[in-house]
């Protein structure tokens, strides 16, 4: 009787592990906001955490996008404004501005975003690749997603964090 | 483990890190074959590592790296360009500096690799003829030998040491010696029968018989000639060994079996300890703030009493903590001390000087970390006291001191530093004589001859490339020596002083900081901005009064007694965005760092603190001028100052420290020209009162700008579109009120001036006192006539009556 069970609880394991495998496989979990007029994504993992946003301190020599360093649980971390960063003029923050806090390997930073949107689910076939002229080594862009009605900027955290001056 | 065990092991962690790096430098080095910082850090390994070797007698690996050392140093100089086939030629000479390094650490000799291949090659490289001679390697020693006198009696039912006379006791050891001869030369036979020649062999013995007896082993002379010597009897050197001292070696040899008082500990762990007690610090700081808002707020509350105990016993007893922590990293500076005598006995003979080493204080204590930095830098200050220093025995004798000269070794502590001083009675250093080599070598113009005071010119010699020395030699004379000791100690936060006078000798203090993590910081503000500078580097503050400023050569300085002190404003350093205070006063910071010293221009002095510092992380990593950050009691972040880098920037910085204020002060007095120049904020919640407020201000005809709540207010203030003259302020209004808005304003030091005027309905004194205490100039109570309100605004805007 034993072996049988056995044989059963083997199976559905089995069936179990390749089930998640399918799934992890085919969709991609992001959280989407918006800078200026256009909604992007990051993958959800690269994210530490989301948070309102509060004081800095300006660090000087830098590109107007870094706006400085700020305090998260005391381990200093430096801000950046993906406004400018994207060309786009600084705005004041507002009830809608977050501080989302990117990690990868030991790299942290934080990035100013004008609003939340949500978390999207979405399938790996539905990602194209960035457009022709933008794509190459130097593009920030990992892909673009494709949901019913919307077209999502998939952005490359390791680009993101990777410091350009 | 033996002083030279300890020393070769230092060596060989140490020249295993340099050699790592210095792969990947030469590599990048081929791509940019111009790079002068590359190739003189290239260069600087290669001497660090011939240094410590010729100093061990590792003679092949002292030849390669010699010859290696030639090459770079033409390179360095312009007078070679690294092609790829030399770069192939010096690579391999890396690899054979690796393998022999490997040999060193398996059987602490540098034996059985040749190396005269190579070195034909890079002589040739350097332009030599490519004859040169090879050393024999020095004999394998040490290590093998004393592992196996230590095993032997564990062989044996362990003979009783103590309870023999002393004719037993000699039977005894002439018996193990007996036996380990016995083994060593069925080793050395095996060793031969595989085909391997052991060189120098006998000597092994010569080695080993005193090391057995001899309780406290002098710092063991390890093969000192690379060349062979005849066999000589063993049994010799046993036989004159005193026999007190024997009975004392034998029960050493067992001291394993006492209570042990101490235990290892692994350094992460204690890395991590020190973390922990860093976010402790930061945490009490806080708690020591809020402890502070709180006594303000409940003034003459009896929990107070008891708030205030509990946050002074957390706070003294994390002050102790850390100190607690602070010590169990604690090292004695004896440990690198030690090496020195050594050192300036081979040294001495190298070069035909007699000098007499000094050392004092090697009980003093310092952060781990730290004493493995100094190590190096100690080296070669004493190598170039032993070089450059100290006189021949005749010059000295002609020169009416004793022939023999000194060095002297100091450490002692000084305040939350320690100060190791290296004096010795040599030449002392010639002012003239080192300009005259600067102005040679291109180091400095002729203008900062003529200016450098004697301190700038002895901080010379810490220059790369800087040498005084005739002819390059094997102890001295290229020119890097200072600089890795100036390089390393700045890496430590420490200063440099050196103190000198020709004929009586030359007097250098390191001044180092007792621990790295946590340092004792001053505060200064800028603006709305802070700033933490290390208390160390911190020589005085002095307030001065504009006046005092004067301006040489575009560059402003002030008069600091008999000293001229040219100052740097932190603004122009960290760009901040200055809008003219009308302040008298200023605060200067006298910063000193080794012989350099500056005047800081700060806009206030916040206080000392007790500062963690914490890195920015690889994405801001090294802003010029910045340190580092801290975590400040309000949760905030601070930037360090980085006072080694705010030198270098200083000078370059054109002083605006005058200039700029007078093209303010045009700037805003030419700025108004008609009424609507004038701007006044509005704010109030209702729209009927701003309403009454607009219709009683517009006839002026000044610009008005409304805010319906004092957040909407501040947001406007601050986003700097407008520059505002006078602001009306509604005291009761929704998200944030009149008083809190004052409050928020006055926390800005560009908008100290501002006039803020009250309009309220709350005519009550108490209501009166703290607008006056939230900064309020003027309290203008509800219901007031037109005409008041617009003379009041008038006179607090400073409305010239040419435009009404």
């Amino acid at each position: 009787m034993s072996d049988k069970l056995k044989q059963i609880i083997n199976k559905q394991g089995e069936q179990q592990s390749t089930d998640t495998l399918d799934q992890s496989d085919d969709i991609v979990q992001l959280v989407g906001f918006i800078i200026g007029e256009e909604e992007y994504a990051v993958p959800i993992l690269a994210i530490q955490e989301i948070i309102k946003p509060f004081s800095w301190t300006r660090v000087p020599q830098v590109p107007p996008y870094v706006l400085g360093v700020f305090n998260l649980r005391g381990s200093v971390i430096p801000l950046i404004d993906l406004r400018v960063q994207f060309g786009l003029p600084a705005k004041n923050h507002n009830e809608e501005t977050r501080f989302f806090v990117l990690k990868q390997g030991d790299e942290v930073a934080g990035f100013v975003i004008d609003r939340l949107t949500a978390a999207i689910r979405i399938k790996k076939a539905n990602i194209g690749p960035a457009p022709d002229t933008i794509s190459g080594d130097d593009t920030m862009i990992d892909g673009v997603g494709k949901q019913e009605d919307r077209i999502i900027t998939i952005l490359k955290v390791d680009k993101l964090l990777e410091r350009d001056f | 483990m033996d002083e030279f065990q300890e020393i070769l092991q230092d060596f060989l962690v140490e020249s295993f890190e340099l050699v790592e790096k210095l792969d990947e430098d030469l590599v990048e080095l081929e791509n940019n074959p111009e790079d002068l910082e590359l190739l003189n850090g290239i260069f600087r390994v290669a001497h660090t590592v011939k240094g410590a070797s010729s100093f061990l007698n590792f003679d092949v690996l002292t030849h390669l790296t010699h010859h290696m050392e030639d090459v770079l140093n033409k390179a360095r100089h312009g007078e070679l360009l690294i092609t790829p086939d030399i770069m192939d030629v010096v690579l391999e000479s890396i690899d054979l500096m690796k393998a022999l390094l490997n040999i060193i650490r398996d059987t602490s000799a540098d034996a059985g690799i040749d190396v005269s291949e190579c070195v034909v090659k890079l002589d040739k490289i350097s332009g030599g003829e490519g004859n040169v001679e090879t050393p024999v390697a020095s004999a394998p020693v040490e290590e093998p030998v004393e592992e196996e006198v230590i095993a032997a009696p564990v062989d044996e039912d362990e003979p009783d040491y103590d309870n023999m006379d002393p004719d037993e006791l000699e039977a005894e050891i002439e018996k193990l010696l007996n036996q380990r001869q016995e083994e060593d030369r069925a080793k050395r036979e095996e060793k031969v029968a595989a085909g391997e020649t052991v060189l120098a062999a006998p000597e092994i013995q010569e080695e080993k018989a005193p090391e057995a007896v001899e309780p406290t082993p002098e710092p063991v002379a390890p093969v000192s000639t690379p060349v062979p010597v005849t066999p000589t009897p063993p049994p010799a050197p046993q036989k004159t060994a005193p026999q007190g001292d024997a009975k004392a070696a034998a029960p050493t040899k067992r001291a394993p079996a006492a209570v042990e008082q101490t235990i290892r500990v692994d350094v992460k762990r204690l890395d991590h300890l020190m973390n922990l007690i860093g976010e402790l610090v930061l945490a009490k700081n806080r708690l020591i703030k809020i402890n502070d808002d709180v006594e303000e707020r409940y003034e003459g509350e009896e929990f107070l009493e008891e708030l205030n105990q509990v946050v002074s016993i957390v706070s003294l007893v994390t002050t102790d903590l850390q100190i607690a922590v602070m010590k169990t990293r604690m090292l004695p500076i004896g440990k690198v001390f030690n090496k020195f005598p050594r050192m300036i006995r081979d040294l001495t003979r190298e070069l035909n000087k007699k000098i007499e080493l000094e050392i004092e204080g090697e009980d003093t204590e310092l952060d781990k970390s730290i004493v493995e930095e100094i190590g190096d830098p100690l080296v070669h200050i004493i190598r170039n006291s032993c070089d450059h220093g100290v006189e021949t025995p005749d010059i000295r004798l002609a020169a009416g001191k004793p022939e023999t000269g000194t060095i002297s070794l100091k450490a002692y502590n000084e305040g939350n530093q320690i100060v190791i001083q290296i004096d010795d009675d040599g030449k002392g250093l010639d002012v003239n004589m080192l300009k005259n080599k600067a102005l040679e070598k291109g180091l400095i113009s002729e203008k900062e001859a003529d200016t450098m005071s004697d301190k700038e010119a002895f901080s010379l010699i810490m220059r790369p490339g800087f040498s005084t020395a005739a002819a390059v030699t094997n102890v001295s004379g290229r020119g890097v020596g200072m600089d890795v000791v100036k390089t390393n100690i700045e890496k430590v936060n420490g200063i440099i002083d050196i103190e000198s006078e020709v004929g009586k000798g030359s007097s250098m203090k390191l001044k180092i900081p007792l621990t790295l993590a946590i340092i004792q910081a001053l505060l200064v503000g800028v603006q709305e901005e802070h700033y933490a500078i290390p208390l160390a580097s911190v020589l005085e503050t002095v307030r001065i009064s504009k006046d005092e400023i004067y301006t040489v050569e575009g560059r402003s300085v002030m008069r600091l007694r008999e000293d001229v002190l040219s100052l740097v404003h932190i603004g122009d350093i960290f760009e901040v965005e200055r809008i003219l205070d009308a302040s008298e006063h200023a605060y200067v910071v006298v910063l000193g760092l080794g012989t350099q010293k500056i005047g800081l221009i700060v806009d206030t002095l916040v206080g000392q603190e007790e500062i963690v510092i914490k890195s920015l992380g690889d994405y801001l990593k090294g802003i010029e001028g910045v340190a580092g950050a801290t975590i400040r009691g309000d949760g905030g972040v601070t930037l360090i100052v980085d006072v080694v880098a705010l030198m270098d920037m200083a000078r370059k910085v054109k002083s605006t420290v005058l200039v700029e204020a007078n093209a303010n002060v045009a700037q805003i007095t030419l700025e108004k020209t008609k009424a609507s120049d004038y701007k006044i904020m509005i704010v109030d919640d209702s729209k009927t009162d701003r309403m009454i407020m607009r219709k009683a201000l517009e006839p002026m005809g000044v610009t008005l700008i409304e805010a319906s709540d004092g957040q909407e207010a501040l947001n406007i203030l601050k986003s700097g579109e407008h520059h505002f003259d006078a602001m009306l302020v509604d005291i009761e209004m929704p998200r944030m009120d009149g008083y809190s808005l004052a409050t928020e304003i006055k926390k800005y030091n560009k908008y100290k001036a501002l006039p803020l005027i009250a309009v309220t309905s709350r005519t009550g004194k108490s209501d009166r006192m703290r607008g006056v205490e939230s900064g309020m100039v003027e309290y203008i109570t509800k219901p007031y006539s037109a005409d008041y309100l617009a003379s009041v605004v008038q006179r607090n805007a400073k409305i010239k009556s040419e435009f009404l």
